[in-house]
């Protein structure tokens, strides 16, 4: 009986052309190296360490230096990236070292990762960029990216479901050559003298109607 | 929730001890710990709560296989139901070109700045002449497989090849270099020319380049000759370096240098659609050593451990106390 109904099924199988059992013990066509390579469909983003490809033109003698800069990431880390955000937003515009110093100090499990990673590009930096001083970088973008979500259930009650999201972040940063700026944010508030100077503009460009 | 009922038995012992005089001061270190409210604070309801949940199983992504021990990716592979890969033991191997140089010349001391009427430079004229002997025969190895073969005329193809190599190199076309490097050489010119813009030019020649040494051998069967013919260049060249950030790591695109190198070039003689190609290049022993880079870099010190140094608190000293008691 059993024996007919697998027969019944590999015919379905066969007509559909697409086998819906397949022997697996016996036979593999997947490379056995791939047992310890990443999936690549599941790996996140691409396109961030592209910048580190870029190669710009010669300078001339006299020109400003352009700052050195990396680009760095770590992918699939477990954690939420709405938490992950505020570590990132913390770390913006600090030279690296102040950077992880504070992350030292941050109760959070995602300020573990943003460290090592702030840390694996300092070393980067001066392997592969030719940046002279470890020290001397700023982090000058910082940011989470939402990774990949595993959804699970959880009971309710009345015959009810909850849904859990088991999400999965990835965390990007650039270190830039130099020293960081005083203010990384443009909206930053202003400085008492720079205030007065808006307010004598605004006050000498305002029109005096049905004047000279 | 173990710890929010140990708390609230300590602040109503506390409480009891203030009622009774005991306690006065007031609790300065206190620290106050919010509790979330949407839990029950009975905890025999903790383990019905937990089975709500379905367990997931959750891949662990951010794990590299690299910091998997084995035992762990032993029993991974065990699940999936792969079976350990081969371990292949392979490499490649190019037949096309050998994979050495065979004597190679050794230049003379102070070559390009002895003048030849001195004593020093007759001598090494001298010596040169001593051992063309060799180099002769091996040229007419050379002309047993390709008849048009002629020193003059060859320097001039072997100086094309060669600026054609560094042009390759400075436009980052690996596509073409092996064209005019053979595979030998390939990783040697390819190291380290990655991120970089290279500017380099070829100004004149100082002396009219020269074979100074030609050798050829036989791989496996007597018809599979290999030729080497070593080439003295004394050539001005400017060199430029930049990173990839355009700002200048070494040399200069003003600066013109002089430069005397030995370049080996080799020819698969039997292959009948065999090129000269760049094989190597001659670093003589006596050339004096280079500058450091400019760059600050950090330098690791070594801890040297003394073995003969037996820590205090070793093992074996405390079972040495111990066996007398």
């Amino acid at each position: 009986m059993t024996l007919r109904l697998i027969k019944d099924v590999m015919n379905i199988s066969a007509r559909l052309c697409q086998p819906l059992i397949t022997q697996k013990l016996a036979f593999h066509n997947t490379p056995s190296v791939a047992a310890w390579e990443p999936n690549k469909t599941e790996s996140g983003p691409t396109r961030w360490l592209e910048n580190n490809k870029k190669i710009y033109p010669p300078q001339e003698p006299g020109e400003e230096p352009r700052p050195a800069f990396v680009c760095h990431q770590r992918e699939n880390i477990k954690y939420s990236p709405k938490k992950m955000w505020y570590i990132a937003c913390l770390v913006r515009g600090m030279s690296v070292d102040e950077a992880i110093k504070q992350l030292k100090f941050v109760t959070k499990k995602g300020a573990k990762d943003v460290r090592e990673v702030i840390e694996e590009a300092k070393a980067l930096a001066v392997q592969e960029h030719n940046v002279e001083f470890a020290s001397n970088l700023w982090v000058a973008e910082s940011f989470s990216g939402k990774g990949m979500v595993i959804k699970g259930l959880r009971r309710h009650a009345r015959g009810r479901r909850g849904l859990i999201r088991y999400s999965y972040c990835h965390y990007f940063v650039r270190l830039e050559e130099g020293k960081p700026p005083k203010k990384y944010y443009a909206s930053a508030p202003k400085e008492p003298h720079e205030m007065l100077e808006d307010w004598m503009t605004h006050m000498r460009r305002r029109k005096v109607f049905n004047s000279i | 929730m173990a710890l929010r009922t140990a708390l609230a038995n300590a602040s109503s012992r506390l409480l009891n001890e203030h009622i009774s005089g005991v306690v006065r001061a007031p609790l300065l270190n206190a620290q106050f710990v919010r509790h979330r409210k949407t839990k029950h604070w009975l905890p025999k309801w903790k383990q019905l709560r937990r089975l709500k949940v379905i367990p997931v199983k959750l891949p662990e992504l951010g794990k590299k296989p690299s910091d998997l021990t084995e035992e762990e990716m032993r029993s991974r592979m065990k699940e999936q139901g792969l079976v350990p890969p081969r371990p292949w033991m392979e490499h490649q191997h190019f037949i096309s070109s050998s994979g050495d140089i065979f004597e190679p010349y050794v230049p003379p001391e102070g070559d390009g700045k002895v003048s030849p009427i001195s004593a020093q430079g007759a001598k090494q004229n001298l010596v040169f002449l001593e051992k063309k002997s060799r180099t002769m025969l091996a040229v007419r190895k050379i002309r047993q497989y390709d008849e048009d073969f002629d020193g003059p005329e060859f320097c001039k193809s072997a100086t094309d090849i060669y600026i054609k190599m560094h042009e390759c190199m400075a436009a980052n076309d690996k596509e073409t270099l092996i064209n005019y490097i053979t595979e030998r050489a390939y990783p040697e010119v390819v190291h380290n020319i990655d991120n970089k813009t290279l500017r380099w030019k070829y100004l004149k020649d100082i002396e009219l380049p020269r074979i100074v040494h030609a050798r050829n051998t036989e791989v496996i069967t007597p018809d599979n000759v290999f030729a080497q013919v070593t080439v003295r260049f004394h050539t001005q060249q400017t060199l430029a370096i930049y990173d990839r950030f355009g700002r200048l790591m070494h040399g200069s695109e003003i600066l013109a240098k002089d430069v005397l190198e030995y370049v080996v070039f080799e020819k698969h003689l039997s292959n009948q659609y065999g090129l000269w190609r760049v094989h190597a290049k001659i670093i003589p022993t006596w050339l004096p050593p280079k500058d450091n880079t400019k760059l600050t870099y950090r330098k690791v010190f070594e801890t040297v451990v003394d073995p003969n140094v037996v820590p205090h608190d070793d093992a074996t000293d405390k079972t040495a106390e111990k066996t007398p008691n």
